[in-house]
């Protein structure tokens, strides 16, 4: 069980002192660099939505899927991998006590790679090289520089895992028969998780390099398809442990409550990191070459992450009743309202965990093999995964921010900035309603994704169409807006707003909490079980594939 | 008696005739994933018989190392590509998967797991490891179909799971040989 506040306080007041000058610096690197990204990446989508919708004509030198690549790339891989190494790295420091300097130098190499990999992978998408959409798969060839580019993003969060890795074993063989502080706990499972989830990717890629320079001919597309989702489902997850993070540890402390369970936080973690790689097939479910047996066998893998979904959607509900009740909340739904609503450390992620209840229930429909084929390649899967990320996973990071910000940067979170932050949700989650909303609709009525504005000669099905798409394109210029201002807030709260110090809220246990058990430490042991499922779950068809491989793709270029 | 409880749910689980049909119509689900959970149901179960005959288990595997010859015995037997191949076409045969892998091997390795010890424990990943390393190298470069109702990929499937089952569970000893857990604990 971590120490309560109050003894760290005693034992070791160093702790208490929090993120050191020069682990903020990183953090503030990394969240600087995230949230140019999403400014980016931000406006690229709006010019998208509204080319989608015929609302504006692009010029010759920038078509359709270069934006979308740009978007895509840009805000899933960049911004999201940015924004969670600054936050993981400042709550790992404050946690334990400060980053060895190793460590620190491992972060800042991670971040040098990370930029030199985005340089390159911008540069080939504006060269019109790469417009390959943000998964890449072949037979789309890009630029081998493309690859390379993405070789460097994933080399980067790699050093960054690495240190954590470091900075864990060092803290615990100085903390004999410890527990670590619940936020480490959390961010040693997203690094393993990264680590392993991106071994495929990375398998993939490096395969695709000397495809793409003309090496090798032709390509495997299947097992390319299958090593790109075990890595793309594992980084859904990977943003969702770390919206998790923020719930489970720093929600009950802002609004005044206690965490429901040390322990059940750790199995939920423990949970996502053993299962979670498997997942990715459900994205595959309509691909050929994959038998529907064991297609039926993989549901199985995907909805069990379903279950510390709902472990988590019990344990935060706990929490909001408790502390709403120990401030008078009488009745069946009193404690609702006397939760926090005016603060948007908790108005941010309490809107998030709420949209992931659609969010979660679309993606039970997605997993489903017969539904999945009503929707699939539609316009329903944008809107899915723009309320899971954009909503239940970004909006989080929104929210974090507002007390992150301010701590790293040794400043105060004012009333006007709560405020704008409000305001920032509020536009958020109508813009994320319009938006999402009317994708999922216009998906069922058959609207195919990743297509650039046409009406198919007029025809009255297409046409029925635009509608929805004007609705998307205004929800796409409120969450630009949203974007601005958020955007305005981190970069205000980081260099201008008054300085004073802020709290970075750490959860605490009720006083007569169980102890946390030591073997849920047991790391190794986990990471076994993890290889075990991946090599029960991917033996079949990577088998299947390579046995009876069809002829390959040679590099094809549409664009 | 909780973990008996929901070691009999997941063996009536695992008997239900559209599960069963399911996982034995992919050989290596069959032979690494329903044998393994129908051991991991009686070992669950075994609780159940500890608590109740303890007499019995005390006499007749005092030391564990009657349980865990039974069990590699019965987990070996169920590793031939021939077993599989009855099990699928005569019931009785069937009967006896569903009969000796919890109720022969999962108890008999619950009860004696912990008599044998440290050394006993890593004899048994031994022979697993080179079990598994074993099957690999039949599985992947057989030419022949060496069970009848299985397809020849499927085998060369169960020869490439096998091997990463031994590297897996090889890569496990070592954590357990070289990580000294009372330096954290």
């Amino acid at each position: 069980m971590a120490k309560p506040l109050k003894d760290i306080i005693r034992d070791d007041p160093k702790k208490t002192l929090g993120v050191t000058p020069e682990d903020a610096k990183i953090s503030k690197a990394y969240l600087s660099v995230a949230f140019i990204t999403l400014l980016v990446g931000g406006l690229l989508g709006l010019v998208q939505g509204l080319e989608r919708a015929g609302l504006l004509e692009l010029p010759a030198w920038l078509n359709y899927y270069q934006v979308l690549t740009a978007h895509g790339i840009l805000l899933i891989l960049i911004f999201t991998a940015a924004f969670s190494i600054g936050y993981l790295y400042a709550g790992f420091s404050h946690t334990i006590g400060g980053l060895l300097p190793k460590v620190r130098k491992m972060a800042w190499a991670g971040f040098s790679l990370i930029l030199v990999g985005v340089a390159l992978v911008v540069a080939t998408i504006l060269m019109n090289e790469a417009s390959v959409l943000y998964t890449f798969y072949p037979p789309l060839a890009a630029s081998p520089v493309f690859y390379i580019g993405l070789v460097f993003v994933v080399l980067g969060i790699w050093s960054c895992a690495l240190g954590v890795f470091i900075n864990y074993h060092h803290w615990r063989k100085n903390h004999r028969g410890e527990v670590t502080p619940l936020f480490a706990f959390f961010t040693m499972g997203v690094f393993i998780l990264w680590f392993f989830g991106s071994l495929g990717v990375t398998i993939e890629v490096l395969t695709l390099i000397p495809w793409s320079m003309g090496w090798k001919e032709t390509i495997n597309v299947m097992v390319s398809r299958t090593l790109f989702w075990s890595f793309g489902h594992t980084l859904v997850n990977v943003w969702y442990i770390i919206a998790t993070s923020a719930w489970y540890v720093t929600i009950p402390k802002i609004i005044g409550g206690k965490i429901f369970s040390d322990k059940l936080a750790r199995v939920v973690v423990i949970m996502l990191v053993i299962l979670n790689i498997p997942g990715g097939f459900h994205h595959q479910i309509i691909d050929p070459g994959i038998s529907e047996t064991v297609k039926f066998l993989h549901v199985f893998m995907s909805v069990s992450i379903a279950f510390p979904s709902l472990m988590t959607a019990f344990a935060m509900f706990a929490v909001f009743e408790r502390a709403g009740r120990k401030k008078g909340g009488k009745g069946l739904f009193g404690w609702f309202t006397k939760l926090p609503w005016g603060d948007v450390r908790f108005l941010a992620p309490m809107v998030a965990m709420i949209a992931f209840i659609p969010g979660g229930a679309g993606g039970l429909i997605n997993t489903s093999n017969q539904m999945n084929q009503v929707i699939h390649n539609t316009m329903w899967v944008v809107g899915h995964f723009h309320i899971t990320v954009g909503v239940t996973a970004v909006l989080t990071f929104f929210g974090i921010c507002y007390w992150l910000v301010p701590y790293i940067s040794k400043r105060q979170l004012t009333p006007q900035m709560n405020k704008l932050g409000i305001i920032q949700t509020i536009v958020w989650t109508v813009g994320m309603i319009l938006m999402s909303g009317s994708q999922h609709m216009v998906g069922l009525l058959g609207d195919p994704r990743r297509t650039s504005y046409t009406t198919y000669g007029d025809h009255e099905t297409a046409l029925g169409w635009i509608p929805y798409e004007y609705v998307m394109a205004f929800g796409a210029t409120l969450l630009l807006l949203g974007i601005i201002i958020q955007v305005y807030a981190v970069f205000n709260m980081m260099f201008l707003a008054t300085k004073g110090e802020s709290e970075f809220p750490i959860g605490e246990v009720e006083i007569n909490a169980e102890n946390t058990p030591l073997w849920t430490e047991r790391w190794s042991l986990w990471i076994i079980l993890l290889l075990m499922v991946v090599a029960m779950a991917y033996v079949v068809p990577i088998v299947d594939f390579v046995v009876n491989a069809p002829p390959g793709s040679p590099p094809i270029k549409t664009w | 008696m909780k973990q008996a409880f929901y070691g009999l749910l997941l063996f009536s689980f695992l008997a239900l005739p559209p599960v069963a049909a399911v996982m034995e119509s992919i050989m290596i689900v069959h032979m690494h994933m329903q044998m393994t959970l129908l051991v991991l149901s009686g070992f669950l179960m075994g609780r159940f018989f500890q608590l109740k005959f303890p007499v019995f288990f005390k006499k007749w595997n005092m030391n564990g190392i009657a349980g865990i010859l039974l069990f590699m015995i019965i987990w070996s037997f169920w590793m031939i590509p021939r077993s599989m191949d009855d099990a699928l076409t005569i019931q009785v045969v069937e009967l006896f998967k569903f009969s000796s892998l919890p109720f022969l091997a999962g108890v008999a390795l619950r009860d004696s797991w912990h008599k044998i010890g440290a050394r006993g424990q890593y004899i048994v990943f031994g022979f697993f490891i080179l079990v598994f390393s074993f099957m690999a190298w039949i599985y992947i470069g057989a030419d022949n179909q060496i069970c009848n109702n299985y397809l020849l990929v499927e085998q060369q499937t169960v020869g490439w799971g096998s091997l990463f089952f031994g590297v897996i569970l090889s890569f496990y000893v070592l954590q357990v040989l070289f990580i000294d857990q009372s330096q954290y604990e």
